[in-house]
């Protein structure tokens, strides 16, 4: 179900351009607003959507197999926190509304700045641990898994 | 230069009536280009069967006391102040642009109506603002077209490809430059680059008011239009299908959605901007 | 054609592509190069970018070895099964034992993962699988990986990696334009994370008009990780294994969470339970230790992705179709309800916008399922990728060569999709293998392997020239015609792609075919392949937009021709339900129980196949 931008909502600033993963949102050059330029390359994936600071964008499924009359929108609150859906059927008889959280901490604040994290030693090095390991395997005091810790051997040959 | 109405001196070579109107001839292009485009486009139409399928999805009834004062604050948040601008930098060209204009505009009728020859000597305060919206209109318009248009913000195109979507905001620059160079060279007494600047000054503001047609120009009129409506959705609940905006610490929204209280605290907390942290130009 | 050219020098590690895989490895790589060059070109935006642009509702790669719910054997295990034996244990085992550290921290960044309110762990939705609430798991990963790079480039399409002149076999770096400014960009660089993603659209979808763009795989997962690699010379592994998925028709949305957590089953046209009908034939076709019909219903064991799709396809052949989910049952329950949407929305809006616009409401009717058309990557339920080194600590000799992840091309490390062998790695996998490549490659430069680089003006000047020639043939050549996109002197890329995509189709085993192929039809499907190829010297693109497609385009090729060479090689049929070998239709262990290793000569174009011995993880005796 490619995007469409609703000509009247649209002032021309460019967040879907930015966003998009296919490349496909760009400016039209007679009005200077966005639209969708290769719809066949359209995955519904609402990035743009989403990043439509005034709800200018919106989907209508493929026409290959969609038929109209359905609406299903959305508005991601990056404040909040969260994303709120509409889903609205072609027959009228299903008018949904879902919220769910999309992150349970500010943005970025909780992401470690790894060039001010302490240098790993050499031990770390040479060996087969991670940034944050083992602690974080098992968030407990124990090793990494090895064959010999867990009594394996790679052997070739036809296994079940 | 400044202090000095260029109209009242063009009145020794052009009658004030032909200045009047070209004027009103002006308005009527305007009128007549706007009109046309809906007619051709249909777009009236479309927009009033817009506006009567929304209303069916309308939760309640927006009477004519809370649409009037919807239409107050359309003129005041959306029109005065250019409210439906999100980035502070387009807003700001758009201000400067737009106010510009008005200031130019009304200085240049009220100039040419009202003291259209030296006979009638103008209060100074006039051609005041009749530069100070010109370069306003440049400054703003300017800035626009080198830095903030979108297709090169965002397409990486470069600033001196022309496209019909340029040609509003073109013909507004080139009204407001050679409107500053005539006022200039007139004052200064440059006789031929006057009459030049003049005629390009001329030339720019027939195209800007002649091609309303097919550029921008209408969407002064559209954009408020659009704007009300908006808010007519907001206020009749059908939101233009989109949902609502919700209340997290409002129980009965946790009661509903019990994850955000589950994952996210019963206040949960400011999270700040995300992908908006930058700006929209990653290239 | 007026277009700059921009060099960033000094890289020590670029990351190419920066999905779930690159963006674990851009993360990883400042904790071990804390003075070092980091560098990300993206072909799209980092925020947003990869397979996660939506988001997703679960994370299919956890151990849970915190509460003791599994072993990173077992996940070996699994895999082994799932893709009949045929999988680099080594890096499996390793990817495991890894994976849950990430999950951990994506918690940590503020990912909501769904507790289960009783037991406090993970809501599981299977062994493997837990659910999160993961819209925006991406924009989350890419934060993490900008905070530890020194420069991100969006928008940079990579078109080829750069050799390095002074030393066979090594990398030097990459080449791209920008797809924006349309400038060419020249990364030289110690070492290449790529993480370009697996392919798409190689295979002609179900779908044709707009809907070509409801693939299952992102649209933009254009082959870019094996057409750079193979390109480079790199030896690639398993390319035959692409993967058939059974999903919701049309829309192809997720059905896992359905099966696994809501409880949901299938059933054919007439309402009955039809996949255990056609066991005994299948074991007769693949033996009894990879299907035991008798012993199934008593062993639970989980059978095998790709028969479950063969008895599907077989029941829908027999006429018996279409085959639905029953969910009629499940979805009376308004929790589950919502939970069966949210799984839409969080991961592939576009089935529930499907489901809203034919108004099926799965409390009133069970919807559609269909096999989707082929797709190779190597992150699922499925192994494709280069052939990489693995960890010194688990690797046999055969499967080890300094570096873990690192491909046979030295300095050239793989991550997620672009690693062969390592199937149900999906997301979490994916950046852990990203973080694995990322230490060795600081290894590879601290060791100082990466010494003396050199990169020629002409190999850079030869690749500007080879990048725009697209440009260079349309602006040439239309003037040959009036107007239109008929012109006999080249073709465009959406021609291109329809031809591929046919020809993918009809001889290498699509949906068209029902996924048959033999020889004779791979050798015929080879030579026009290499038509093909002689064309794509022809393609012409009108914009930097269109130069953008086309080299998606080089890279699909480029990767359906492996796929091609290997699916050749391997003469049998080792995944019923992928795809049939009709000259072989048993699977064979006597003679097949190998990965194929493919290398194609980086000047000649020529394809060696080799046998590449399969090792099991076993008990210690």
């Amino acid at each position: 179900m490619p995007t469409f931008v609703y000509m009247t909502r649209c002032d021309g600033c460019g967040q879907c351009v930015d966003i998009c993963p296919s490349d496909i949102m760009h400016i039209d050059k007679t009005l200077r607003r966005a639209y969708n330029i290769e719809p066949n390359m359209c995955w519904e994936c609402y990035s743009c959507v989403k990043a439509c600071p005034h709800q200018a964008i919106d989907v209508r499924g493929y026409a290959d197999f969609a038929p109209l009359g359905h609406s299903v929108r959305v508005l991601r609150d990056e404040e909040k926190g969260t994303i709120a859906w509409r889903i609205k059927f072609r027959n009228g008889k299903k008018d949904m509304d879902l919220l769910a959280p999309i992150t349970t901490k500010p943005w970025g604040t909780a992401i470690p700045k790894l060039a001010e994290e302490s240098a790993p030693s050499n031990d770390m090095r040479d060996g087969e641990l991670l940034f944050n390991e083992p602690k974080y395997v098992r968030m407990d005091e124990g090793g990494l898994h090895t064959l010999e810790s867990n009594g394996l051997k790679l052997k070739e040959g036809v296994y079940y | 230069m400044f202090t000095i109405n260029p109209f009242s001196e063009l009145s020794a070579s052009i009658s004030p009536l032909v200045m009047q109107g070209y004027v009103v001839l002006m308005i009527l292009m305007v009128i007549g280009g706007t009109v046309l485009d809906m007619i051709h486009k249909k777009s009236a139409q479309y927009f009033f069967e817009n506006a009567k399928k929304a209303k069916k999805s309308a939760k309640r009834s927006v009477d004519s006391g809370e649409k009037a004062s919807i239409a107050v604050q359309v003129l005041l948040n959306e029109v005065l102040t250019s409210g439906e601008f999100c980035n502070v930098k387009r807003r700001l060209s758009h201000l400067l642009t737009m106010y510009g204009f008005i200031l130019f505009v009304a200085a240049t009728a009220i100039m040419i109506f009202a003291y259209p020859t030296p006979a009638t000597p103008t209060p100074a305060i006039l051609p005041i603002l009749w530069h100070i919206g010109a370069l306003m209109l440049a400054i703003g318009g300017y800035w626009f077209w080198f830095f903030i248009r979108v297709d090169v913000s965002a397409e990486g195109l470069s600033w001196y490809r022309f496209e019909r979507a340029d040609l509003f905001i073109v013909s507004l620059l080139t009204t407001a430059t050679f409107g500053l160079i005539w006022s200039f060279t007139q004052s200064q007494g440059i006789a031929g680059w006057s009459t030049l600047a003049f005629v390009l000054f001329i030339a720019s503001s027939t195209m800007l008011f002649g091609s309303v047609f097919w550029s921008k120009f209408a969407h002064m009129f559209f954009k408020p239009a659009a704007a009300f409506q908006k808010r007519v959705t907001k206020a009749d609940g059908s939101r233009e299908n989109l949902p609502l905006d919700y209340d997290l610490t409002d129980p009965a929204v946790q009661a509903k959605f019990p994850d955000i209280p589950q994952y996210m605290g019963t206040n949960p907390p400011y999270m700040g901007p995300g992908i908006r942290r930058e700006s929209a130009n990653h290239y | 054609m007026g277009y700059k050219t921009i060099i960033e020098d000094d890289i020590d590690v670029l990351i190419a592509g920066a999905g779930l895989g690159g963006t674990g490895a851009a993360f990883e790589a400042r904790y071990w190069g804390k003075d070092k060059k980091i560098v990300i070109a993206e072909k799209a935006n980092i925020d947003r970018s990869g397979a996660v642009a939506q988001g997703l509702y679960a994370i299919n790669c956890y151990m849970g070895t915190r509460w003791g719910e599994n072993n990173p054997e077992d996940h070996v295990r699994y895999a082994r099964m799932d893709l009949m034996g045929m999988v680099r244990e080594d890096l499996a085992f390793d990817m495991a034992r890894h994976v849950d550290s990430a999950v951990h921290q994506f918690e940590e960044w503020g990912l909501p993962l769904m507790k289960d309110p009783k037991s406090g762990k993970y809501m599981r939705e299977g062994r493997w699988q837990i659910m999160i609430h993961g819209e925006s798991y991406k924009p989350i990963v890419a934060e993490a990986a900008k905070k530890s790079a020194d420069k991100v480039f969006n928008r940079i399409c990579v078109t080829h990696l750069l050799m390095d002149d002074a030393k066979e076999n090594r990398i030097a770096g990459a080449v791209g334009f920008n797809v924006r400014t349309g400038n060419y960009h020249v990364f030289k660089s110690k070492t290449v994370i790529c993480g370009a993603g697996g392919a798409s659209n190689i295979f002609k979808p179900r779908s044709v008009g707009e809907g070509a763009g409801r693939v299952w795989y992102a649209p933009w997962s254009s082959g870019s990780a094996y057409g750079l690699m193979i390109e480079a010379g790199a030896k690639m592994t398993q390319m035959e294994n692409r993967i058939v998925l059974a999903r919701f028709k049309d829309g192809y949305g997720p059905v896992g969470a359905y099966f696994l957590h809501l409880k949901t089953y299938t059933q054919n046209g007439l309402g009955e339970e039809y996949e255990s009908k056609w066991f005994p034939k299948l074991t007769e076709m693949v033996g009894k230790e990879y299907l035991d019909t008798e012993g199934q219903h008593l062993s639970h064991k989980p059978i095998p992705t790709c028969l479950r799709n063969h008895a599907f396809i077989s029941e829908v052949n027999a006429g018996r179709g279409p085959i639905h989910m029953v969910t009629m049952e499940a979805f009376q329950d308004p929790h589950l309800e919502e939970i069966g949407w949210h799984n839409f929305l969080g991961m592939t809006v576009g089935q529930a916008v499907l489901w809203a616009a034919t108004d099926v409401d799965p409390k009133y009717e069970n919807p559609e399922l269909t096999t989707s058309e082929p797709y190779v990557m190597g992150s699922h339920a499925t192994g494709c990728g280069a052939w990489c080194s693995g960890p010194e600590d688990v690797s046999p000799d055969d499967y080890y060569w300094g570096y873990n992840r690192m491909t046979t091309v030295d300095g050239l490390f793989g991550a997620g999709d672009a690693v062969g062998g390592t199937p149900h790695a999906f997301s979490s996998g994916s950046f852990t293998e990203g973080r694995l490549a990322a230490k060795a490659a600081c290894k590879y430069i601290d060791d100082g392997k990466a010494e003396g680089i050199r990169v020629s003006e002409q190999q850079i000047a030869d690749l500007k020239k080879k990048i725009y020639k697209p440009l260079e043939t349309y602006k040439v050549y239309s003037n040959e015609i009036v107007g239109g996109s008929v012109n006999p002197n080249f073709i465009n890329p959406r021609q291109g792609l329809d031809r591929l995509q046919k020809l993918m189709d009809e001889y290498c085993g699509g949906f068209g075919v029902n996924y048959m192929t033999n020889e004779k039809l791979l050798q015929i499907g080879l030579k026009k392949m290499k038509t093909l190829e002689e064309d794509m010297e022809k393609i012409a693109a009108s914009d930097i937009h269109e130069l953008l497609r086309a080299w998606e385009l080089n890279h699909r090729v480029r990767t359906s021709e492996s796929v091609f060479q290997h699916t050749l090689f391997r003469k049998e049929t080792r995944w019923p339900g992928y795809y049939y070998r009709g000259d072989a239709m048993k699977l064979d262990d006597q003679n097949w129980h190998v990965l194929t290793v493919s290398h194609r000569d980086r000047k000649t174009g020529e394809y060696t196949m080799e046998k590449a011995p399969l090792y099991h993880l076993v008990g210690d005796e």
